[in-house]
């Protein structure tokens, strides 16, 4: 890290070549298209390099960029209002109301949300389960088991308190454990 | 730490599937078939997700991002590509 923010371009390319992976995955799988995945974690990628002397060392470099990469998904997913987000609304959620005032509509393409769930890279039992999570709970639980963060390194990274992220981590398992057990009977 | 009779929380079960839960609550569950249940199930799903795989972008991406990149020179000037 000190050496890409002394401005030496190999050190760049190897952030680039180190974070790639993690970074594109997360995208991909929040927004579920690879080429907009590609969009995003480019961008991603130019915002960090290019802001690279503001990164702070006290925290966690992976943290910083899946914070803007994860922050880019979720800002495109708002925009877009894509069948990426959640049927049911706003995690806050609490009363059928809210659920309703909070969800979103499709276009009428005649396309159900799961038919791009269905491309081959994202087609499995777990991945097409992820994909029916709410983006928050998403990006959550990809950080905790795919990324292997702590509750705490996640509530840094995501900005949020450390007990929502327990919630949302917690309700996240269950949906996921729910859809897969009803898939299999 | 809970009581041995107690039934796991969510935070146990999780340690539990990740082999790091203490032998004492750990011992819990060769006794009660609920939290064993839930913890099995738990695991299941746990592992799914631990071994999903990490894909990689389009071939170039390096590029792609460090033609869009204004490296650093060591001087502290920003030198436009």
């Amino acid at each position: 890290m000190a050496w890409a923010k002394q401005g030496h371009e190999a050190a760049f390319r190897e952030l680039v070549r180190r974070y790639e992976r993690p970074v594109f995955s997360l995208l991909y799988r929040m927004v579920r298209d690879r080429a907009l995945a590609e969009d995003l974690a480019q961008e991603t990628f130019i915002k960090v390099l290019n802001g690279i002397k503001s990164y702070r060392p006290e925290f966690k470099f992976s943290s910083w960029i899946f914070k803007i990469a994860n922050n880019a998904a979720i800002d495109h997913l708002r925009k877009k209002s894509l069948d990426t987000l959640s049927l049911d609304g706003s995690p806050s959620a609490e009363t059928p109301e809210q659920m309703r005032a909070t969800s979103l509509q499709l276009g009428g393409k005649g396309e159900t949300p799961l038919d791009e769930v269905e491309s081959r890279e994202l087609g499995t039992a777990i991945e097409k389960a992820i994909a029916r999570l709410r983006p928050e709970y998403r990006s959550c639980i990809l950080l905790r088991h795919v990324e292997g963060y702590s509750y705490e390194e996640i509530a840094e990274t995501l900005e949020l308190p450390l007990g929502t992220v327990k919630t949302y981590i917690h309700r996240a398992r269950n949906e996921l454990r729910v859809y897969l057990e009803d898939r299999r009977e | 730490m809970n009581h041995p009779e107690m039934h796991l929380t969510t935070d146990e079960i999780e340690l539990w599937a990740q082999g790091l839960l203490g032998a004492q609550r750990a011992f819990h569950l060769s006794d009660c078939s609920l939290c064993r249940d839930i913890a099995d199930r738990e695991r299941k799903v746990i592992l799914e997700l631990v071994q999903l795989p990490r894909f990689a972008p389009a071939d170039g991406f390096a590029d792609r991002v460090m033609a869009k990149v204004k490296v650093p020179t060591p001087s502290g000037d920003w030198q436009e590509r």
